[in-house]
């Protein structure tokens, strides 16, 4: 009995002491540099990018394994929806998709035969990266990809698939491997502008002067997904242009200065737009043009034309 | 009848389970509610052990998960306390043939104290979190429903795993 008592007194003692070291883990860890500025990676950060690195086979594995999975997931969800709505909205989406690549095929092309005649493109990729797994927990969307430092990324490069559709941003980048902050994830912010369709193609990576300029009369604001789940566009003024079906893309400048993403990457549609009058803001839902599950190959851009520093 | 529990084993078995939450655990996400195994492994692990080897492992094995995660550090490591702490008392106090039952409240416990502490860490730290109301509606309690659940489902094969046979002197 002696010894059950000593045994229950140094356990009570015990659960004190790490109680209060775990308390002390949290508050180092949110004090301590979080590695998104080069040589700031505190101890515990440094554990997490080394648990990650050395976790990639296994997740890239498991991530194969899965990959079969949810396509045929994906394929008796589709079989039990046969509302001819529906499929005539995923013929007509799977057309777009298809045009959609062919154009940025074309300019695939072009922009390789720009490189081999020396010319200089609008934004410089990293290496293609393959999507290796989802990683992060409820609170958190974000992807594991296959580059990292030894490929020049840096923390808060934007993420691209195809030629310039955003998918997020780089955080958590360690010798071979990165983490992407997708657009959709609550911590994801960037600043963009509403453009109508006839003056923005979103197969091209070229954009008009005119979205681009200062004092422009369409909106602008900054995407965030809301605490309510939805991703939307704050502070936009209702005096300002935005329709349903308008593009929304990276504005790339705000108030003077640069911003972390280029200009001019697009990141979807706006699905509905609502204001009242007691509002100064109107309410703006973005359908993302990129799909989370259906990442495969993405591109780093880890520098642009005009990028300052 | 005092029942041998080997520490290697219940070792194991939380490893393995922090293991695959780390893996699998973003496929299994949806919205709030995910699979907890390492909560269910460290409780399962822990409630034949006495209660300094419970609480370390629990703290050990929630070091491990805050460290193969990606979320705040720390969080893991209390949940990991408190769901030891929890599971060693009911192991303590259990009469046979019900702790299956006994230790998947444990796990529904413990779940919901980990959501709490994840939700309040992330509030603390300044990071995007949902309204507590629609947090607690649509993921807190969801996700300790179907980690009791789960627990109830996997738990007999989890205390034949971490309890060995007994030796033959104990059955007579």
């Amino acid at each position: 009995m002696g010894r059950r008592k000593s045994s229950a007194a140094s356990g009570l003692a015990a659960l004190c002491a790490l109680c209060v070291v775990s308390l002390v883990l949290f508050t180092v860890y949110v004090k301590e540099g979080d590695c998104s500025v080069q040589g700031e990676c505190g101890p515990l950060h440094t554990v997490q990018l080394g648990a990650a690195e050395v976790l990639q086979p296994v997740r890239g594995v498991v991530g194969a394994l899965f990959s079969p999975i949810r396509e045929t997931a994906d394929r008796v969800g589709h079989a039990f929806d046969n509302s001819e709505e529906e499929q005539l909205r995923v013929r007509v989406r799977d057309t777009e998709a298809l045009a959609a690549q062919a154009s940025r095929l074309e300019r695939e092309n072009e922009r390789l035969r720009g490189l081999l005649n020396g010319q200089r493109v609008a934004y410089e990729y990293g290496p293609l990266a393959r999507v290796v797994a989802p990683v992060g927990d409820q609170f958190t969307e974000r992807i594991v990809i296959n580059v990292g430092t030894e490929d020049r990324i840096k923390d808060n490069q934007p993420v691209v698939v195809g030629e310039n559709t955003l998918v997020g941003r780089t955080t958590d980048v360690s010798r071979n491997t990165a983490q992407v902050l997708l657009l959709t994830d609550r911590m994801f912010a960037a600043g963009v502008r509403i453009v109508p369709p006839a003056e923005f193609d979103p197969a091209s990576d070229e954009i008009s002067s005119a979205v681009t300029a200062e004092n422009v009369p369409y909106g602008q604001g900054m995407l965030k997904t809301s605490l309510e789940g939805y991703l939307g566009v704050d502070y936009v003024n209702r005096g300002l242009r935005t329709e349903e079906g308008d593009y929304v893309v990276t504005s790339g400048r705000a108030g003077g200065r640069d911003l972390l993403d280029p200009p001019g990457l697009y990141v979807g549609s706006v699905e509905s737009v609502t204001s009242q009058d007691i509002d100064q803001f109107k309410k703006i839902v973005v359908d993302p043009a990129m799909n989370a599950n259906d990442l495969e190959d993405v591109r780093v851009i880890v520098g642009w034309a005009g990028q300052e520093g | 009848m005092v029942e041998q529990a080997s520490v290697v084993r219940a070792s194991v078995v939380v490893a393995v389970a922090v293991l695959l939450e780390a893996v699998l655990g973003p496929y299994l996400t949806l919205g709030y509610v995910s699979p907890k195994f390492a909560l269910i492994g460290v409780v399962f692990a822990v409630s034949p052990l006495r209660d300094l080897q419970a609480i370390l492992l629990g703290f050990f094995g929630g070091i491990l998960l805050d460290s193969l995660g990606s979320g705040l550090f720390g969080v893991g490591a209390l949940a990991g306390l408190a769901a030891a702490t929890l599971a060693s008392r009911v192991g303590a106090v259990q009469r046979r043939g019900t702790e299956r039952v006994h230790l998947a409240q444990v796990v529904a416990v413990s779940v919901l104290a980990y959501d709490l502490l994840g939700w309040l860490a992330r509030t603390l730290a300044g990071l995007g979190s949902p309204p507590f109301a629609e947090y607690a509606v649509a993921g807190i309690l969801p996700d300790a429903l179907l980690n009791a659940a789960l627990a109830y489902l996997v738990g007999g094969w989890l205390l034949k795993l971490v309890n060995p046979k007994k030796t033959t002197w104990e059955s007579t």
